[in-house]
C-alpha cells in the first residue's frame, strides 16, 4: 500500500501540470454545481424562515371583489370559532400617481396597497434610511413609496402626490414590506392608509382592486380553518390559503430549481469527465513502459493500476476543492451584485453550504473516477516483455473493459438521477446528452471526412495540418465534442434572443398602437374621446372597446358538462377571470372556424369562443355556457369558435366575445389601445394630462413593458451565456490540455520538419491551420447544433416563425476558429521555439 | 538455479506460425556469469525473456529454484521477478517521472523492504553515482542511467541478475565500465548473471557461453569453460540443444525475424513504446 501511495505521489508530481487543464475542467462543473445549490439553499432559507412574513399571515383570505356580506359573515364566524388571535383587511390595485406640482407632467402606473394599523401581523415594513415604521406615517393621507418612484416623479420625501382623486404626503421610502415576494409587477409598490382608499375614488365601479383579509391563528387550528373556509366558499370567487401550503409550494419549486440548475454543473463535470478519459487513454499510452518496467521489477497489475486510481482521485479532489473555493469566490461576490434590493434575495445570507460542497466534491471525485477506470484497464494487458521486444499486441475483445463501460454508464445515470432527485429525468438527460455527443462525433466525424481531401492540397503547411486531425492519438474527437458544445450553447442561446427580440419589435413597430388606456368609465367615455382626439395629444385613431370581468360557472355541452364553480376549478385556467367584450363585427386578426358570426345586436345572449378554449376544455357550437359578471349570472351558447393571430392582437385578444344587447346596458368600463406620442418626454405629459383629467384611468406603456422585457430578456439571455461560457471555457481549458499533452509528439515532428528544411514559419502556419480548421469545425458543429434547437424551440415552445440569423452563425463560427486557432498556436510556441538538435539529442 | 526443460516458443505471424525459439534444454546452476550470444534475431532476448518470466513458452518449463514458473499467474510472476530476479535492458527503461534515486528503490518498495532508502543510496554509492541520486534519467548520460539500471537490479539483492546487451547503446569506455561493475557484482555477492551480447569479446569475458542462430543453439562451449572458483559455488552449466525437435518446428526453421532490431535512437524506442498499444507520443516526464 505505502508503494502505491508513494509512487502516486510522485507520479502527480511528474504530471500534474500536463493533467491540470482536465481537472481544472471539473473544477469549473463542480463550482457550478456548489454555487448554484448553494444559493439556492439560502434563498430557500430565507423563504422557509420568513414563510410567514411571505404572505404576511397564517391564513390569507382574498377576492377581486367587493366581500359580500354573506361571506364576511361567514368568514367571521368561523374565524371566531377558530380563535383567531388578529386579523387585518389590505387593498392592493394598480393606478396612476403623479406629483401634485403641476409643473411636473409626469405619471406613473404604481401598485397600491391600502393597510389597516394592525399590518402587518408578521415580519416588518423596513424603511429607508432606518426609519421605523409605524402606522402613523400613512394616516391622514400619508404615504410611503419605493426610492425608484422619487426618480420618476421627480420628487422628494415631504412631496405631495396624487392617487386618484387625493392628494398625499410622501412621509418616507418603502424598502421591503411583509407578502411582496418581488417578481414581475406593473409598478413600484406604494403604502397609504386603508381609511384614506375611499378619498382616491379608486373603489368605483370595474376597479381592478384585490381584497385580502390576513388572520393570525394558533399554529394546530390553522389547516381545519383552512379546510373549514374552504368547504364554506367553494361557490365564491374567495381564495384561501395558509401559510404552510405557500410553502410547501415554494419547496417544491426549490427542490426542483435546485436538482434542475445543477444538472447544468453536472454537464460541465461530464464534460470535464469524457476529457479525463480521454487524457487518462493518452496518458496511460505514454506510461507503457513505465507500467512494463514496474510489472518487470515486482509489481502486480493491481498496484500499478491502485498508483493511477489514486492519482486520477487525488486530481479529481483537488479540482474538487478548487471548485468549492471558486464557488465560494463567486458567492462572496453575489450582495455586491445585487446591490441594494428589495426583494428577499437580498436578505439571504449567502454561503456555501455543507451539503453543497460534499456533493459537489463527490461528484468531481466520483466522475474522475469514472471516466479513468475504461482507459485504466488497459494497464492490466501491459506485459513486461514489451522492454524485451516491441509487440503490437491483436486486440481481442476484452470483455472485463465491455463489463466495465456498462457499469460506468449505469453508474453515471445514477449521478445524474441522484442529482436531478429523480431517474427518469436522470436518464433523459444522459441519454440526451449521449445524443448529443454522438451527433457531435458524427457531425465531426463528417466533417473531418469533408475536409479530408485537402490533405492532397499543394499547400504542405494545409496537408499536414489535415492529416493532423486523423493522426493516431489525436484530440479532435474530444475538442470537437468541448469546444463544439459551448459553441452550440453560446450561438443557440445568442439565435434565440435574436428571433425573440426580432417578433416583439414587429409588435412594437411604428404603425401599431403602444398603449393601453385601462378603467374608463361609461361616463368618461366622451371627454377620453375628445382629449384623445385634440391634435395637441398627438393619439391618433382611438378604439374604445366596451369590457366586463365574467367567470365561467357551468357548461352544458356536448362533449364538457360542469356545474358550479367547484366543478369549474377541476379545469385549470378555465376557472380564472375573463376579460370579455360584445361586438357585431371580428377584428381583423380574426377568423370563425366553426358555426356562424352574429351580425346586429339581440337580446338573446350568445357568444364566439377563442380555438384554444374549444380545443383544451372540449367547449363546442352549440353548448351553453354560463358566466358570473358582476355577480349575475346568466347563459349564452356558444355560436361560433374564432382563431385569433394573437401576434396582432391590440386590437382586440379575447378569449369570449359577446353579441351586442344584454351588456348594453351593464355597467362596464372601456380600454382603449392607441398610438402614443413619439417622445418619451411627451408619452409622460400626455399620461400626466389624461390622469389629471382623468383620475382612476390607468395607462400602460408597451414601450416601457418593451424596455422591461428586453431588460428581463438580456439578463436570462447573460446567465445562459454565462453558462454556455462556462462550457466553452471547459473547451478551451480541454484544448489547451489537449495540446499540452501531445505537445511531445509535435515537438519532434517540428524537429524533423525542421532538420528537413521547414522554416519556423511554415510549421506556425501549419498549426494554425490545423487547429483553424478544427476551431471551424467545431464552430460550424456548435452552429448547425444551433440552428436547430432554434427550429424546435420557435416551432414548437414559442409557436413562432423561424429564422435564421446569418450574423450569429458567421460570427459563433469565425470566431471559435480564431480563438481555437490563437490557443492552439500560442500553448505551442515551445513547438516553434525548440532548437531540432536540443529536441533530437533529448528524445 | 535456473532450468529449461524442452523450452520453445512459437509466434503467429499473420496467419502463419513462426518458431522463434526451437525446443531447447539447459540448466544454469547458482552462481554461473554466463553468455548468449548471437546476431540480431537469433532469439537470445526471447530466451531472456522466457527465464524471467516476461514471456511464457510455447512447449516446456522453466523452473526457478526448482518452481516451475509456466504455472504462474502474472501478479505472481511480478512477485518472483521483484524477488529473485534482476534486470538490466540496453535501453535502461528508467522510469522517467522518478528520480535516480526512486527508481532504485522501486523494487524494494514494491516488495515491502524496511530500509529501502538506506539500501538505494548504498546501491548508488555502489554504482559510483552518490552526488547523482537527485537527478532525473533525463539529466543523466547513458552510462550513468545504465548504472542506475544496475542499481535497481540489485536492488532486492536477487540471486540471478539478467542483462540484455546491457552495454549495446553505451560508448566503449561506459561499456567497459558496466562490464566491469557486472564482475565485481557477481564476484562480490555470487550473483547468477546472464548476459545477452552479440559481442564476441564481452561474451569472452565470462564463464561459458551458449550461441545461437536461427532459433537454435549453434555452440555450446558452458561446459567447455570453468568457473571461476574465487566463488567458491557449485559449478556446473550445461546447455545442449535439445534433442527432439518436432517435424512441424523444423519445417519452419527459417525464421526471419525475433525481436525487432533496435535502433541506437532512444528516440525510435520512444516512438516504439507507443506503438506498443495503439500510438502515441513517446513518455516524457514534464
Amino acid at each position: 500500500m505505502m508503494f502505491v501511495v508513494r509512487m502516486a505521489v510522485r507520479e502527480t508530481r511528474a504530471s500534474w501540470k500536463r493533467l491540470l487543464f482536465f481537472f481544472v475542467c471539473i473544477a469549473v462543473g463542480v463550482a457550478a454545481i456548489v454555487a448554484l445549490r448553494s444559493v439556492i439553499q439560502s434563498v430557500r432559507e430565507v423563504f422557509g424562515t420568513e414563510a410567514k412574513a411571505l404572505i404576511a399571515a397564517d391564513v390569507l383570505i382574498g377576492t377581486n371583489r367587493e366581500w359580500t356580506p354573506a361571506v364576511r359573515q361567514t368568514i367571521e364566524r368561523r374565524l371566531a370559532g377558530a380563535g383567531a388571535i388578529g386579523t387585518t383587511d389590505t387593498i392592493e390595485t394598480p393606478t396612476m400617481v403623479r406629483p401634485a406640482d403641476t409643473s411636473k407632467t409626469v405619471a406613473k402606473m404604481v401598485e397600491l396597497r391600502a393597510v389597516q394599523s394592525s399590518f402587518p401581523l408578521y415580519g416588518a415594513v423596513t424603511l429607508d434610511g432606518g426609519q421605523t415604521y409605524s402606522h402613523a406615517l400613512v394616516e391622514h393621507h400619508g404615504v410611503l413609496v419605493r426610492p425608484e418612484l422619487l426618480t420618476t416623479l421627480d420628487v422628494k420625501v415631504g412631496d405631495r402626490i396624487v392617487i386618484g382623486q387625493a392628494v398625499f404626503t410622501i412621509r418616507g421610502l418603502l424598502v421591503r414590506e411583509p407578502g411582496r415576494m418581488g417578481g414581475f409587477s406593473l409598478g413600484p409598490r406604494v403604502l397609504i392608509d386603508y381609511d384614506d382608499l375611499a378619498s382616491t375614488g379608486l373603489l368605483s365601479f370595474g376597479s381592478r382592486a384585490g381584497r385580502q383579509l390576513l388572520v393570525k391563528m394558533p399554529e394546530d387550528r390553522i389547516e381545519p380553518l383552512v379546510r373549514e373556509l374552504r368547504r364554506d366558499v367553494r361557490e365564491e370567487f374567495v381564495n384561501v390559503r395558509s401559510y404552510r401550503s405557500n410553502e410547501d409550494q415554494i419547496g417544491r419549486d426549490f427542490d426542483r430549481a435546485e436538482n434542475y440548475l445543477s444538472l447544468v454543473g453536472l454537464i460541465i463535470v461530464i464534460l470535464g469527465g469524457i476529457a479525463v478519459s480521454s487524457v487518462t487513454r493518452v496518458f496511460i499510452l505514454q506510461k507503457i513502459r513505465s507500467i512494463a518496467v514496474l510489472k518487470c521489477v515486482g509489481a502486480s497489475s493491481r498496484q500499478v493500476m491502485g498508483v493511477y486510481v489514486l492519482q486520477v482521485m487525488a486530481l479529481g479532489l483537488a479540482g474538487s476543492l478548487l471548485g468549492v473555493a471558486i464557488a465560494r469566490a463567486a458567492i462572496a461576490a453575489i450582495p455586491f451584485a445585487l446591490g441594494p434590493s428589495s426583494s428577499l434575495l437580498a436578505q439571504a445570507h449567502y454561503g456555501v453550504s455543507w451539503s453543497a460542497a460534499a456533493q459537489g466534491g463527490a461528484i468531481g471525485v466520483l466522475v474522475s473516477l469514472l471516466f479513468s477506470v475504461v482507459p485504466l484497464l488497459q494497464i492490466r494487458l501491459i506485459k513486461p516483455s514489451l522492454l524485451l521486444r516491441d509487440e503490437t499486441k491483436r486486440r481481442s475483445r476484452d470483455w472485463t473493459t465491455i463489463v466495465a463501460f456498462v457499469l460506468v454508464s449505469l453508474a453515471l445515470v445514477a449521478v445524474t438521477a441522484w442529482q436531478a432527485a429523480s431517474l427518469r429525468v436522470g436518464v433523459i438527460v444522459c441519454v440526451g446528452f449521449a445524443g448529443l455527443a454522438l451527433v457531435l462525433q458524427l457531425a465531426g466525424r463528417g466533417l473531418v471526412a469533408l475536409v479530408t481531401p485537402l490533405a492532397n492540397s499543394r499547400s504542405f503547411p494545409l496537408r499536414h495540418a489535415v492529416l493532423h486531425l486523423s493522426r493516431p492519438g489525436n484530440q479532435t474527437r474530444v475538442i470537437l465534442l468541448a469546444v463544439g458544445l459551448g459553441a452550440f450553447f453560446i450561438v443557440g442561446v445568442r439565435s434565440l434572443q435574436a428571433t425573440l427580440l426580432d417578433e416583439f419589435s414587429v409588435q412594437v413597430s411604428n404603425e401599431s398602437p403602444d398603449m393601453f388606456l385601462l378603467d374608463v368609465q361609461r361616463g368618461q367615455v366622451d371627454g377620453v374621446r375628445a382629449f384623445l382626439s385634440d391634435p395637441a395629444n398627438a393619439a391618433g385613431d382611438v378604439n374604445l372597446i366596451p369590457v366586463l370581468r365574467a367567470r365561467v360557472v357551468g357548461v352544458q355541452g356536448s362533449e364538457t358538462n360542469l356545474e358550479g364553480v367547484e366543478a369549474i376549478r377541476t379545469r385549470g385556467s378555465l376557472a380564472r377571470e375573463y376579460t370579455i367584450t360584445y361586438r357585431d363585427h371580428l377584428e381583423p386578426n380574426e377568423r370563425v372556424t366553426d358555426g356562424r358570426f352574429w351580425t346586429g345586436p339581440s337580446q338573446e345572449p350568445e357568444v364566439s369562443i377563442e380555438k384554444g378554449i374549444h380545443e383544451r376544455f372540449a367547449i363546442n357550437v352549440g353548448d351553453t355556457m354560463k358566466f358570473d359578471v358582476l355577480g349575475r349570472t346568466f347563459s349564452a351558447r356558444v355560436s361560433s369558435v374564432r382563431n385569433v393571430e394573437w401576434r396582432e392582437s391590440r386590437n382586440g385578444g379575447f378569449m369570449f366575445v359577446f353579441r351586442p344587447g344584454p351588456f348594453d346596458q351593464a355597467p362596464h368600463t372601456y380600454v382603449a389601445p392607441l398610438k402614443g406620442p413619439a417622445t418619451v418626454e411627451a408619452r409622460a405629459r400626455f399620461q400626466h394630462d389624461l390622469v389629471q383629467r382623468f383620475p382612476n384611468v390607468s395607462v400602460i406603456d408597451f414601450r416601457e413593458i418593451m424596455e422591461t422585457l428586453r431588460d428581463v430578456m438580456s439578463k436570462v439571455t447573460l446567465a445562459i451565456t454565462v453558462v454556455g461560457g462556462l462550457v466553452l471555457f471547459s473547451g478551451v481549458l480541454i484544448l489547451i490540455g489537449a495540446v499540452a499533452m501531445t505537445k511531445f509528439q509535435r515537438v519532434y515532428e517540428a524537429a524533423v520538419f525542421k532538420t528537413l528544411g521547414a522554416s519556423t514559419r511554415t510549421i506556425t502556419r501549419m498549426l494554425l491551420l490545423e487547429y483553424g480548421v478544427l476551431g471551424s469545425l467545431a464552430g460550424l458543429v456548435g452552429s448547425m447544433g444551433a440552428i436547430a434547437l432554434t427550429w424546435g424551440v420557435t416551432r414548437y415552445a414559442l409557436d413562432m416563425p423561424w429564422r435564421i440569423f446569418p450574423r450569429e452563425h458567421v460570427a459563433g463560427v469565425v470566431l471559435t476558429a480564431f480563438l481555437v486557432a490563437t490557443i492552439g498556436v500560442l500553448s505551442s510556441l515551445d513547438v516553434l521555439r525548440n532548437k531540432p538538435l536540443a529536441t533530437l539529442r533529448a528524445e | 538455479m535456473i532450468q529449461l526443460r524442452e523450452v520453445s516458443k512459437t509466434v503467429m505471424s499473420g496467419s502463419e506460425p513462426l518458431t522463434i525459439l526451437h525446443p531447447l534444454t539447459l540448466q544454469i546452476l547458482r552462481g554461473q556469469f554466463v553468455a548468449i550470444v548471437g546476431p540480431s534475431g537469433s532469439g537470445k532476448s526471447t530466451l531472456l525473456g522466457l527465464i524471467a518470466g516476461l514471456d511464457a513458452p510455447t512447449t516446456g518449463e522453466v523452473l526457478i529454484d526448482e518452481v516451475d514458473i509456466t504455472k504462474l499467474d502474472e501478479d505472481s510472476l511480478a512477485r518472483l521477478r521483484g524477488e529473485k530476479i534482476g534486470f538490466v535492458f540496453q535501453f535502461f527503461h528508467l522510469i522517467p517521472s522518478l528520480t535516480a534515486y526512486e527508481n532504485v528503490a522501486v523494487p524494494m518498495e514494491i516488495a515491502g523492504v524496511a530500509d529501502a532508502r538506506q539500501r538505494a543510496a548504498s546501491l548508488l554509492e555502489e554504482v559510483g553515482l552518490t552526488g547523482r541520486a537527485h537527478h532525473y534519467p533525463s539529466q543523466l548520460s547513458g552510462g550513468e542511467q545504465q548504472r542506475v539500471a544496475l542499481a535497481r537490479a540489485l536492488a532486492n539483492d536477487p540471486p540471478i541478475v539478467l542483462a540484455d546487451e546491457p552495454t549495446g547503446n553505451l560508448d566503449t569506455a561506459n561499456g567497459r565500465h558496466i562490464m566491469e561493475l557486472l564482475r565485481s557484482i557477481h564476484a562480490a555477492r555470487g550473483t547468477t548473471i546472464v548476459l545477452v551480447t552479440h559481442d564476441a569479446e564481452l561474451a569472452a569475458m565470462t564463464d561459458g557461453r551458449l550461441v545461437l542462430r536461427d532459433g537454435r543453439v549453434v555452440e555450446d562451449k558452458l561446459a567447455l569453460q570453468p568457473p571461476d572458483g574465487a566463488r567458491g559455488l557449485p559449478e556446473q552449466v550445461e546447455g545442449r540443444q535439445a534433442q527432439s525437435e518436432r517435424a512441424e518446428h523444423a519445417s519452419q526453421g527459417e525464421r526471419t525475424e525475433e525481436p525487432r532490431v533496435q535502433s541506437p535512437s532512444s528516440l525510435d524506442f520512444a516512438r516504439d513504446d507507443a506503438g506498443a498499444l495503439e500510438g502515441s507520443a513517446p513518455e516524457r516526464s514534464s
